[in-house]
């Protein structure tokens, strides 16, 4: 095939030209990248790592005193419950603390108000145990059943007991949050919390800060602690001992040194039977011990 | 004509090459370390790249160390002149759920070259649905919520105006 005398190649030119250029540009476009991942561009993400404190678990023991415990009242057995019958009528319960090895109670009888420990006496009447919101009262071998004073409970008063080495001295009364159960009992060394209001904080969050302030305290741009900005009077904040300016510092012996440490802690307050609170009150540390019930 | 319709040539051979070589999975992994200065931590258990997209499956996200949500999936594309984020299935950890209310089933955000200040978020979730944007000129989210009984969850939170129940916040 000859045109004009000169052959025509089977090779398209125009394609091959446009080819090269298609190429050039992948080329530059490819060369642009290579030069921006070199300089800017991260070959590795960043890999989460869950922070570990080392500690073993905590625990606390409580070495015995010298002195003779009291030897436990009996246990009755429960045969047979009787709710509210009669002269125990005479006898209303404010407030009681319940646990495996004791029960303190406050009644009201007479217009007077006592305290009761286990095998105490009154009308007759035989202390024998107690629940939540119930004391059980033993004569003439029937068990009697008293409950929490109704009327307490709906004017939203609890009642807090104090009492040291068993023996209890004075009792006050703070209106709290109508939607809060529980209370805070003064054991002397310790404090006794009811595990139903560490419950009811884990799960309202909202009220624990309409209670207590806390801001993070920062040293060289690190988390040293936490710092309470305020207390509100009469709350279960309060009565654990907590006061404005005070510094948390560490918690069952895990520093709080970090968000997620203070997270960690109140995520597992629930789970916890006892807490050591380390705080730095006017630049002196101490501890304050918790049992929770 | 045969100039223009060379020059069109040049540039979509070169955005199409741009798109095809952009290191996604790096560019990626810069982000991720830039949020960590924030202490803001992404994890994620696989990653793949496609020639507009990369997709990231259970996504852990930990702010200040503390994990926040799970996400089944996020799907990241990208057109150069239009991109969008699509984040399926937000999962709040069960620690935080008395923090957060409500839980998230998709969320898109999206940005295009038209409207270059501003990123459109869509969200479907258990409060119903609620669209908004992030106005880059003035660092103002805003996002409008259909009222509905879903909504009484999070009304705590937000705001009423004549459009009805919205969230604002500046950054």
């Amino acid at each position: 095939m000859k045109k004009d005398g000169i052959m025509k190649s089977p090779f398209k030119l125009e394609f091959f030209r446009n080819f090269i250029v298609i190429l050039i540009i992948f080329i530059l476009a490819k060369l642009i990248w290579v030069v921006v991942d070199t300089l800017w561009l991260s070959s590795y993400g960043v890999e989460h790592k869950e922070e570990t404190s080392g500690k073993g678990l905590y625990y606390r023991v409580k070495l015995s005193t010298n002195e003779v415990p009291p030897p436990p009242p009996p246990k009755a057995k429960p045969k047979k419950v009787v709710k509210i019958a009669g002269s125990i009528r005479d006898i209303k319960l404010k407030a009681i603390y319940s646990s495996e090895e004791t029960t303190v109670v406050t009644i009201e009888y007479k217009r007077k108000t006592k305290i009761l420990g286990l095998g105490d006496v009154v009308n007759g009447f035989t202390l024998t145990g107690g629940g939540n919101s119930y004391a059980i009262f033993v004569k003439d071998f029937k068990n009697y059943r008293v409950d929490l004073d109704e009327s307490k409970k709906s004017k939203k008063i609890y009642d807090s007991i104090k009492f040291s080495d068993h023996k209890q001295n004075s009792i006050e009364k703070k209106t709290i949050s109508p939607s809060v159960n529980g209370e805070i009992v003064d054991a002397g060394d310790h404090k006794i919390i009811d595990k139903s209001l560490i419950d009811y904080y884990t799960k309202d969050i909202e009220s624990i800060y309409k209670n207590i302030g806390i801001r993070d305290l920062k040293k060289d741009n690190k988390i040293n602690g936490f710092m309470i900005t305020f207390v509100r009077r009469g709350t279960p904040f309060a009565k654990l001992g907590l006061k404005r300016g005070d510094i948390l510092k560490a918690i069952n012996g895990h520093q709080l040194n970090s968000y997620k440490a203070a997270f960690d802690a109140y995520k597992n307050a629930s789970n916890m039977s006892n807490v050591t609170l380390v705080i730095e009150r006017k630049k002196v540390e101490m501890e304050l011990e918790y049992e929770v019930n | 004509m045969q100039v223009v319709k060379n020059i069109l040539l040049i540039i979509v051979t070169f955005w199409f090459a741009i798109l095809l070589f952009m290191p996604k999975i790096d560019i990626y992994y810069t982000l991720e370390n830039e949020l960590s200065k924030q202490g803001i931590e992404i994890n994620e258990k696989s990653i793949g790249e496609g020639v507009f997209s990369l997709l990231l499956e259970e996504v852990d996200v930990y702010v200040q160390g503390i994990k926040v949500v799970r996400v089944d999936e996020v799907n990241i594309f990208t057109l150069l002149f239009y991109s969008s984020l699509n984040i399926d299935a937000i999962k709040i950890d069960d620690s935080l759920k008395s923090f957060i209310p409500g839980t998230v089933d998709n969320v898109v955000v999206s940005h295009s070259i038209v409207s270059p200040f501003k990123v459109y978020i869509n969200i479907i979730g258990s409060f119903g649905l609620a669209d908004g944007t992030i106005d880059l000129t003035n660092n103002i989210v805003r996002l409008n919520f259909e009222d509905s009984e879903k909504l009484n969850s999070i009304k705590k939170e937000l705001k009423k105006d004549e459009k009805g129940w919205y969230y604002e916040k500046s950054f």
